[in-house]
């Protein structure tokens, strides 16, 4: 028997952008539009790829909309198993439809700047799907590094002072917390045995009292190093500096990498420690919930003092992961439901603004734009003709509408999805088990309200700077900027419409993460292809 | 034996860490080469000590697994170090680009008061 | 039907902003259109709510959490929404002659129809939660219209001041309808109206309550959020008419309206509401006398009609709340009226100054003639309107107040006196004689501008002498939906007979007259350039200052808080991580595993590697090469520590990764900046410094603590049963390698792998991008005098003469003569791996290494002349190679990278057997080549460049310099 392609599919989402990448290292910087072309449609291909996921996973194609891809034909704990649940192919949608994004906009000006853009992008899809697939600890460890390292030349692309200065704090931290993540890894062998999650999951419960220690030590020492990521108070002062100073479509894409880290502590968290039974439950939740709570009023408080866009969304992105921090520490499955949402809205309307600071720099003052343009144009050797902006009577219309519907998500005022989830959210801390309110959830209730004040003051201040008092002059827009932007705000707005059938489906993802007995029973009994000839299985 | 080298780990980190806290990105750098040491060791034990023992089951017939040193954290110390190679020479590679733009080797790229 | 009342007006802000931006007529008409429309709708429906009936439309939204879109009309819907529409139209039509040609009249008309929306949606709610969306709109089109003119400050500031209190507002009730919504069960008006008992006896009720009043309390301008709504005024007039007098601003009192059945009846409601409502009344119409601005007098004046209906609210008797509804209607007709009369005046005399304007009535008898009528409506002159909702006022009161307790009917009466006092105020700019020194020579406006002014002068009128006829079925439809079966008998009579609330009001009259007589002959009104005894209450002061205090104390906080430098991150990081573990650590008994005796060679060699880092770390700052090669020497002695504990694999690998980094780091130390001992520049190290080094140490300590001790930790126990036995048992059988480490990487864990060389490819890429753009540091880009020295002939010579013939001859000799055995060494090592110590990645080091020993002797020039190798394709073709093996197996059915052994029959060699792990073994090894000499080249290249062109210029990169 083989192995059907639908299997094979679970994989697409890492080998595509893998292959992808190294074709476009063999090709010549000067052909940007074959490079952009390519790039182009291996996006479209990750697209197609979740959405095929999406359907398996929530159509019961496979048992408990779980897929199992065996890699090298090792039968799990023993090789590599990827794991395709709804979670992850939701995850897989939003990479695709960002990275979609951001490429778009990238066309004309952000990929003819240095070389190997394509690829470094290309790598970093990579290595963000790779670690919602990866169900092996060790391998999670290796497509972190390949994200890592790819946006470590992200954040250098388009080389000056601040990105230099930026890169130089956030290599080193990462670099710092990578080592730890290392150091959990290894306590965590030490102690189970393994390093497939789900057979980690089954064997928690036979861990020894002395062993017990070792193993929450190393499970701390790697929360620390996701929680370094995932930018909590006090680990993520590199956050605001490093997206302020990352080229739009980079700064975009960190938007998500922000939430990967949460991405893993959900997932991980919620599969080994959640449940009330066993020594390891609930380990960690305070610290989950109150450093959440600490971040989203740090995030709060650096909206407030800062005045440069960068800076905001960089701040409003720490709000936003705190928040999520919190959800998390609670738990409670209506409650990551509404958080899940929150992270679909609060992650597209972030990166749309990401793209937008730029167009709206440019709109502020147009000399200047365009020295600055000409500047990063001597810095390179190839000079990427510049866009041939056809002077668009209604660009500044166009960017005070969605700066507006961006601040509207960011600080969650209603009509928008931002609204839709910090609503759900409220009604969820308010009526979440049977009527009684913990003073936690009150606490973050009244938190995530204060943030949202603070957030609109913040961006009010900033909107009636940049579009009404200095006089902005009409921006030169080119249509491959303001589509991305159009289309993550559209999408914003379908979240909105659409709310019932999304929350229905986010739903069944939180209710999969609330049994994650799950797992093990599908991961582990994944049979392997039999009979290779020779040397086989 | 055990003892000695769970004292080596600590020293080396240690002064890993006492390194990384410094302001000059040399020393950064040096730190996190004596960090990395540290650590590829520390999952390396992992396992547990073994001398003579490679996992190299060259003899026919089923190995007995008591024979051989645990071969999984060799395994992932092998691709710890490759990537902690990389890191090394991005770092460094960064740190001498720094220096050039930004006229000084300090991590944060313009000299503090001090 | 009731769903289209909503959308038309969005619908017709959507194409409003599609028309042409001037001039005004196409969105007049459109404006004017869509609100006639809707009020025929509206007034169709009243066959169906005039009967009793509930019109309700119900849109599934998010049924899961209880939010569903519902409109729903009863009597008092309705009536709100006759109210908005009704005087919406008049608007528009006035807005068409007021705004100039000039205006960008297309946003104004999407933000006024769009704001029209948002407010049929507030009164049509029939889910709390809907309801809190369509308030939060009202204060954004609120604030974009009052910011309309946003060249001017006023209007910015008036804007900004509007949306932070109505938002911060507007959250507030957000909050109120959440806990509403948790006592009740449901957001949906009908069940929350239902359960007035439930809440009030809830524990949760007085929560709920401040939180709703404070949303009511901000959007109506009550004390002490009242300051927002004269700064407002800086929107245009017929804005200012429309949302700061006819509508917007009533949505609080309208909400407590709705509520009044579920909240009111309290203490708490009492003393909240009408608590406020009193101040707000006493304080705007005291502060009306004293402005000098038409529409900043009527604002104020508006803020206390406001308070007056609050107190209506708050005093809890149905009556009152007839009385709150009728002066709400009242209110809205008379003030939109006496809005756009000013506006009128400022339109055609250029200013709103009443310290300028005089005898007006000359220059225009008409207008004059209207707004002196409404004004007697504002004042509650008999006949007109405004009389006898007040006068029902004054009844409650002294209802309320009963015979002992007169405060409140007291505060009435000192209202009534202001409000007539400050209506003759507004009235005086028309008496006396016109004055000469106007902006502009004022004249009568044109025809359709004056007639919205007319017909609500007419209703002021009609409502004024027939109520029973005019207003009256409406009024109890209105009640009726409020109060339901406790609606009171009340008659709308303009004559009661005399009576006590006939006599304040009389008092009212009289008191006003000669307060305002009194004030002008001895205040001096007209120079008074603030308020008397209350000046320093000053809302919007207060707003600006801590606005800006805000700004200062967050930004102070930032900084305390966070830090913009690494190394106070990576001390936070490093405390974490150490605290944490020593925290959960607790001395556990080592329950003994298989103890390794410790051997003193073993021991020895970590001394010497422990002074080596130790020293390594000391020296690392003045003397970088000894620190170099000194963490050199413990990357040695850690390699060696390996190959001790049986894993020549990590021995072998350590090694060459070790000599390529010191390479690559020698390559590097030349870019970096000289640093001279502080001693030798006799500086003084500040004791600031020791401290925080001493800090860093203990860190430091703590750290190395804790990794001895988890380590210690670790070995001191028995291992749990590990999936590596499994490893062990198949490599050979099943994985066709006895290196079970090796088949780890190639077989078991080739994935991992696959990953880990990708790494290395970027980080490559990412290095030659950097170093392309690379810009040396001026004092480090000229030529070291170790290589101008003019005695050394070397000096002069490149590299390749120094090896060829100078006086680098015999070692370049030798290692030129040495590449090839590397080679084979390479190959060797490669062969070998899958059975023994060795590999694709070893063997790649090794090769690399090879070639950098000819960089390192015969110069980049020389080797790249004779040997050209494009790192670029190298990386490209390893990274496709190890795809391409994994790919194989697809085709046999197989999942990636599963491994097979293809048999190849050859003619000498006979059969062989080829491992597919061999192949992604190899493109490893091509990688791993590439990577490096990538990373080495664009390192060596950089002295070149910049010594050729000191600007530093990518061009020169010659390897793959396209790529």
């Amino acid at each position: 028997m083989s192995l059907h392609w639908s299997q094979h599919l679970i994989l697409a989402p890492v080998l595509l952008p893998l292959l992808c990448g190294t074709l476009l290292i063999l090709l010549n910087e000067s052909r940007h539009q074959l490079k952009f072309a390519i790039n182009f449609a291996s996006v479209l291909g990750l697209l197609t790829a979740a959405i095929l996921l999406m359907a398996m996973t929530d159509s019961g194609y496979w048992q408990d909309g779980i897929g199992v891809y065996l890699a090298a034909n090792w039968a799990a704990p023993f090789g590599i198993a990827l794991v395709a649940d709804r979670l992850a192919a939701l995850m897989l949608l939003l990479t695709a439809v960002l990275a979609g994004c951001a490429l778009l906009y990238s066309m004309l000006r952000w990929s003819r700047i240095g070389v190997h853009f394509h690829s470094l992008f290309q790598f970093l899809l990579m290595g963000i799907n790779g670690t919602f697939l990866t169900h092996d600890l060790f391998n999670l460890f290796v497509f972190f590094e390949v994200m890592l390292a790819a946006s470590y030349g992200l954040v250098l692309h388009g080389y000056n002072l601040n990105r230099i200065r930026a890169g130089m704090q956030f290599i080193a931290v990462n670099l710092v917390a990578s080592l730890m993540f290392l150091i959990g890894i290894a306590l965590i062998y030490a102690t189970t045995g393994t390093l497939n999650m789900s057979d980690l999951a089954q064997r928690l419960a036979d861990v020894g009292e002395a062993d017990m220690v070792l193993l929450k030590v190393g499970a701390a020492v790697l929360g620390i190093a996701f929680l370094i990521k995932s930018a909590m108070w006090p680990l993520g002062f590199w956050l605001p500096t490093t997206y302020a100073a990352a080229s739009p479509p980079v700064a975009a894409m960190f938007v998500l990498m922000t939430k990967v880290g949460t991405y893993v502590i959900l997932r991980l968290w919620l599969l080994l420690f959640s449940g009330d039974d066993g020594a390891a439950a609930g380990f960690g939740a305070n610290v989950l919930l109150w450093g959440g709570m600490a971040t989203i009023a740090f995030g709060a408080v650096g909206m407030l003092a800062s005045d440069k866009q960068g800076k905001l969304t960089g701040y409003a992105a720490i709000i936003s992961s705190g928040t999520l921090l919190a959800v998390i520490g609670l738990g409670q499955q209506a409650l990551v439901t509404a958080g899940l949402f929150y992270l679909l809205s609060s992650t597209l309307a972030m990166a749309a603004f990401m793209l937008l600071i730029e167009l709206i720099e440019r709109s502020r003052n147009p000399v200047e734009a365009m020295l600055a343009l000409t500047m990063e144009a001597f810095e390179f050797e190839e000079t990427p003709e510049q866009p041939v902006g056809v002077g668009m009577p209604a660009a500044l219309a166009f960017l005070g509408l969605s700066f507006a519907c961006c601040a509207l998500v960011i600080t969650g005022l209603p009509p928008l999805s931002g609204f839709i989830a910090k609503f759900s959210l409220f009604h969820s801390l308010l009526n979440g088990d049977g009527g009684n309110v913990a003073p936690s959830s009150l606490t973050l209730m009244v938190l995530m309200l204060l943030s949202g004040l603070a957030a609109i003051i913040a961006l009010m201040r900033f909107g009636v700077r940049t579009f009404w008092a200095s006089g902005a002059v009409n921006a030169r827009l080119q249509i491959t900027e303001v589509v991305p932007v159009g289309l993550l705000l559209l999408l914003s707005v379908v979240l909105t419409v659409q709310a019932e059938p999304i929350f229905a489906y986010l739903e069944r993802i939180s209710a999969d993460l609330q049994r994650p007995e799950l797992y093990p029973g599908r991961v582990l009994a994944e049979p392997v292809v039999p009979g290779v000839v020779d040397g086989g299985k | 034996m055990e003892l000695t080298i769970a004292i080596a780990i600590g020293v080396l980190f240690g002064s890993g860490v006492w390194l990384i806290l410094r302001p000059r990105s040399f020393q950064v750098l040096t730190g996190l080469l004596l960090m990395s040491y540290a650590v590829n060791l520390f999952i390396f034990i992992m396992g547990q000590l073994w001398v003579d023992m490679p996992p190299l089951t060259l003899d026919d017939g089923v190995p007995n697994p008591r024979d051989f040193a645990d071969p999984l954290p060799q395994a992932l110390v092998l691709t710890a170090i490759v990537i902690g190679f990389a890191t090394t020479a991005l770092y460094l590679v960064l740190m001498i680009g720094s220096r050039g733009v930004t006229g000084t080797d300090h991590v944060d790229g313009k000299e503090t008061g001090q | 039907m009731i769903q289209a009342l909503i959308i038309l007006p969005f619908l017709g802000s959507l194409i409003a902003v599609f028309l042409p931006a001037n001039p005004r007529n196409h969105e007049s008409w459109l404006a004017g259109a869509v609100s006639l429309l809707g009020l025929l709708l509206t007034s169709l429906l009243y066959l169906r709510v005039g009967d009793g009936e509930v019109v309700r439309y119900q849109w599934q939204w998010l049924p899961q959490y209880g939010l569903d879109f519902v409109l729903r009309m009863d009597g008092l819907a309705w009536l709100f929404a006759m109210l908005v529409q009704g005087i919406g139209l008049l608007v528009v039509l006035y807005a068409r002659y007021y705004m100039s040609p000039k205006d960008p009249a297309a946003r104004f008309f999407a933000f006024l129809l769009a704001f029209m929306g948002s407010m049929l949606g507030v009164v049509l709610s029939g889910n709390l939660i809907q309801l809190v969306v369509f308030w939060e709109l009202t204060s954004l089109t609120s604030f974009l219209l009052i910011g309309y003119w946003h060249h001017r400050i006023d209007a910015r500031r008036g804007a900004r001041m509007a949306f932070t209190v109505t938002a911060a507002g507007g959250l507030c009730l957000l909050a109120g309808a959440l806990v509403l919504g948790h006592i009740v069960g449901s957001y949906d008006l009908d069940v929350v109206l239902a359960s007035g008992d439930l809440i009030r006896s809830h524990d949760w009720y007085r929560a709920a309550l401040v939180l709703i009043a404070l949303g009511a309390l901000t959007k109506s301008a009550q004390f002490p959020f009242h300051f927002w709504l004269p700064h407002a005024m800086a929107a245009p007039t017929p804005v200012s008419a429309y949302l700061h007098s006819a509508t917007m601003v009533k949505a609080g009192v309208f909400l407590l309206t709705r509520l009044w059945p579920v909240l009111s009846g309290t203490p708490e409601w009492f003393w909240l509401i009408a608590g406020a409502g009193v101040c707000t009344l006493l304080l705007g119409s005291f502060f009306a006398i004293f402005q000098h601005d038409l529409k900043g007098l009527l604002a104020y004046s508006t803020v206390s009609h406001l308070g007056l209906i609050t107190v209506l609210l708050g005093m809890g008797t149905p009556l009152a709340v007839v009385a709150a509804i009728f002066h709400t209607l009242n209110h809205a007709i008379f003030k939109a009226s006496l809005f756009m009369a000013a506006g009128i005046i400022d339109h055609e005399s250029g200013t709103r100054d009443m310290r300028l304007l005089r005898g007006l009535y000359q220059a225009l008898p008409i207008t004059a003639t209207l707004a002196i009528v409404a004004s007697a409506s504002m004042a509650g002159v008999p006949l007109l309107n405004g009389f006898l909702s007040k006068e029902m006022f004054f009844a409650e009161t002294l209802l309320v107040g009963g015979a002992q307790n007169w405060w409140m009917s007291l505060a009435a009466v000192a209202m009534g006196i202001f409000a007539v006092a400050y209506s003759l105020r507004f009235i005086s700019v028309f008496l006396g004689k016109l004055a000469e020194d106007l902006p502009q020579k004022p004249h009568e406006p044109p025809r359709w501008m004056r007639f919205p002014v007319e017909l609500l002068v007419l209703l002021c009128l009609v409502v004024g002498i027939t109520p029973g006829l005019s207003v009256r079925p409406f009024l109890d439809r209105a009640v009726l939906s409020v109060l339901g079966t406790e609606a009171p008998v009340y008659n709308l009579a303009i004559w009661h007979g005399f009576n006590l609330p006939l006599l304040m009001s009389m008092i009212a009259l009289a008191g006003g007259i000669l307060l305002y007589i009194l004030l002008r002959r001895f205040y001096d009104l007209s120079n008074s350039d603030r308020v008397p005894l209350f000046h320093h209450i000053n809302g919007a002061k207060l707003y600006d200052d801590n606005m800006q205090r805000l700004y200062q104390v967050t930004g102070w906080l930032v900084r305390r808080l966070g830090s913009q430098r690494l190394q106070p991150q990576l001390l936070l990081i490093l405390v974490a991580l150490a605290a944490v573990s020593l925290l959960l650590l607790r001395p556990s008994v080592p329950t003994g595993g298989i103890f390794q005796d410790g051997t003193w060679g073993f021991s020895l060699m970590w001394l010497i590697g422990c002074i080596c880092a130790v020293t390594a770390a000391w020296q690392a700052k003045y003397h970088r090469l000894a620190a170099l090669l000194l963490v050199g020497g413990t990357g040695i002695v850690t390699s060696m520590t390996f190959l001790w504990l049986s894993a020549p694999d990590l021995a072998l690998t350590q090694l060459m990764v070790e000599t390529v980094t010191t390479v690559l780091i020698l390559l590097g130390l030349r870019w970096l900046p000289p640093r001279i001992l502080p001693s030798k520049m006799n500086i003084q190290v500040p004791r600031r410094v020791w401290l925080r080094r001493s800090r860093d140490l203990v860190v430091a300590i703590a750290c190395g603590l804790t990794m001895t001790a988890i380590s210690y930790a670790v070995l001191m126990r028995p291992t749990p049963g590990t999936i590596s036995d499994f490893f062990l048992l198949h490599a050979k059988s099943e994985g066709g390698g006895s290196n079970v480490v090796n088949v780890l990487l190639v077989d078991f864990r080739a994935f991992d792998t696959l990953g880990e060389i990708t790494v290395l490819a970027i980080v490559a890429l990412t290095v030659y991008a950097l170093l392309r753009r690379f810009r040396p540091a001026p004092e480090s880009a000229a030529i070291p005098p170790q290589q101008t020295n003019p005695l050394d002939p070397a000096s002069k010579e490149t590299p390749a003469q120094q090896a060829d013939n100078g006086y680098l001859m015999v070692p370049a000799v030798y290692l030129r003569f040495l590449l090839p055995f590397m080679v084979m060494a390479a190959v060797y090592f490669f062969m070998r791996g899958h059975n023994l110590p060795g590999g694709g990645f070893v063997a790649g080091l090794i090769f690399a290494v090879a070639l950098i020993v000819q960089y390192v002797v015969g110069g980049t020039a020389w080797v790249e002349s004779r040997l050209p190798v494009d790192p670029h394709k190298w990386i490209a073709w390893g990274l496709g190679t190890a795809c391409a093996t994994g790919l194989g197996a697809w085709l046999l059915g197989y999942p990636f990278l599963t491994s097979h052994t293809a048999h190849i029959h050859l003619p000498v060699l006979g059969e062989i057997h080829l491992p597919s792990a061999f192949v992604f073994d190899f493109g490893v090894f091509l990688l791993v080549v590439g990577a490096t000499m990538l990373i080495l080249t664009a390192l060596s290249h950089q002295s070149i460049r910049s010594h050729r062109l000191p600007a530093g210029d990518g061009a020169a990169t010659t390897s793959g310099g396209g790529n």
